[in-house]
């Protein structure tokens, strides 16, 4: 079958080369050679191209890369700073935690010899103000992987297994139930003033995000009332039926840190000398 | 020989003397370089088949960039750029391809 010179895909396909060449080919088969000054014009205008041609993908390239900055290199920019910050954070909060050591030492000494030091340490322990060691649970939660649709193949947008804020507070709720002592949702202790709640999508305990899988560990309470209590049951139900990931673990010798201090609201440094500038 | 040469010192002038290209142009710059991507291995396989032609070569870059760019111009003008786009860039690439094709049996017998 030989394709008509209207069949353009088929041409196109066949013969990729431009047919100018072959014809070109063939118009100089006929005629006698060009002259010299005609050869030499035409390498020149073919290296004038091919100038052209490197400039061209020069350009080219510097504008891709060039362009690439506004879109991806704020993002890379904007992830290092939250990196580099929360790595600050991180380092504050552990010179914090330092510092609040030597403050409750310092003032274990002074109150040495007299039960005011017991009882401070207790309050500060119930409070979530103080560090506490001891045995407990720690409860797993995590999200149910992504249901797959069958007929797109992705991952399905509403997955009814996710963790919510609210399970979080249904769980801490039902291990104070069980006797618990003290509770730290991933690292962050629970005080008696804590919020768990939902921004977008991410979970917030007091104000910061923490993320799946959650581990919820409390110091104290009595595993077999957690494990038989309805939150519990409800969970495993939600396993069976959202495939969510649920486990309660008994611990030895669990550490949670403290809170961090709450804000003084209302409280404020007194000043010796009120100046009339408003405390300016 | 010359060519390759000339291809070489244009990439280094363009990276060296760091061209700015009117913003209006911006657009036109990926197809223009599949466009000349083409009227290249077009070059290259005409040479090892022996019927190069400097002035065929000349002519497919300039038309090949022109006509390719006014296309985008014209779709851009129409609303409908992208697509016409995307027809520009498969036709250019069959070829590319088939072209690259030749050059590889040529090459390697293969």
């Amino acid at each position: 079958m030989k394709p008509g010179p209207d069949n353009f895909l088929i041409q196109l396909f066949q013969s990729p080369l431009d047919p100018g060449y072959a014809d070109a080919a063939a118009r100089k088969a006929e005629r006698p050679a060009p002259s010299r000054g005609r050869r030499l014009g035409g390498r020149g205008a073919t290296a004038l191209a091919c100038l052209l041609i490197g400039l061209l993908f020069a350009v080219a390239y510097q504008h891709a890369v060039a362009a690439k900055p506004s879109t991806t290199k704020a993002r890379e920019d904007l992830v290092g700073d939250v990196q580099s910050r929360r790595k600050q954070a991180e380092q504050l909060q552990k010179q914090a935690e330092d510092l609040r050591d030597q403050v409750a030492r310092a003032r274990d000494n002074a109150l040495a010899g007299r039960g005011d030091a017991e009882r401070l340490r207790e309050l500060a322990a119930g409070t979530g103000l103080g560090k506490v060691t001891g045995d407990g649970v720690v409860v797993t939660l995590a999200d149910a992987p992504p249901q797959i649709d069958p007929v797109t193949g992705k991952p399905s947008d509403d997955n009814p297994g996710v963790v919510l804020d609210r399970d979080l507070q249904d769980i801490a709720n039902a291990l104070w139930q069980a006797g618990a002592e003290a509770i730290a949702i991933n690292g962050q202790r629970l005080t008696a003033t804590s919020a768990i709640r939902t921004a977008g999508g991410a979970i917030l305990v007091d104000f910061r995000p923490v993320t799946g899988p959650y581990q919820i560990a409390a110091i104290g309470p009595d595993q077999d009332a957690f494990a038989g209590s309805g939150t519990a049951q409800r969970f495993r139900r939600y396993v069976e039926t959202y495939r969510m990931q649920f486990t309660v673990k008994s611990r030895k010798g669990l550490t949670l840190v403290a809170a961090p201090d709450p804000e003084l609201r209302y409280a404020g440094v007194a000043s010796p000398s009120p100046s009339p500038s408003g405390g300016r | 020989m010359f060519a390759v040469i000339a291809l070489v010192v244009g990439v280094a002038l363009g990276v060296i003397f760091r061209p700015t290209v009117p913003v209006g142009l911006v657009p036109y710059l990926p197809i223009a370089v599949i466009a000349a991507l083409d009227a290249v291995f077009g070059g290259i396989r005409a040479r090892l088949d022996k019927i190069f032609d400097d002035k065929q070569f000349v002519i497919s870059f300039i038309s090949n960039v022109l006509v390719a760019a006014l296309i985008v111009y014209l779709g851009d003008q129409l609303g409908v750029g992208g697509q016409l786009s995307t027809g520009v860039v498969v036709v250019l690439g069959v070829r590319i391809f088939g072209n690259v094709a030749a050059i590889r049996r040529h090459l390697f017998r293969a």
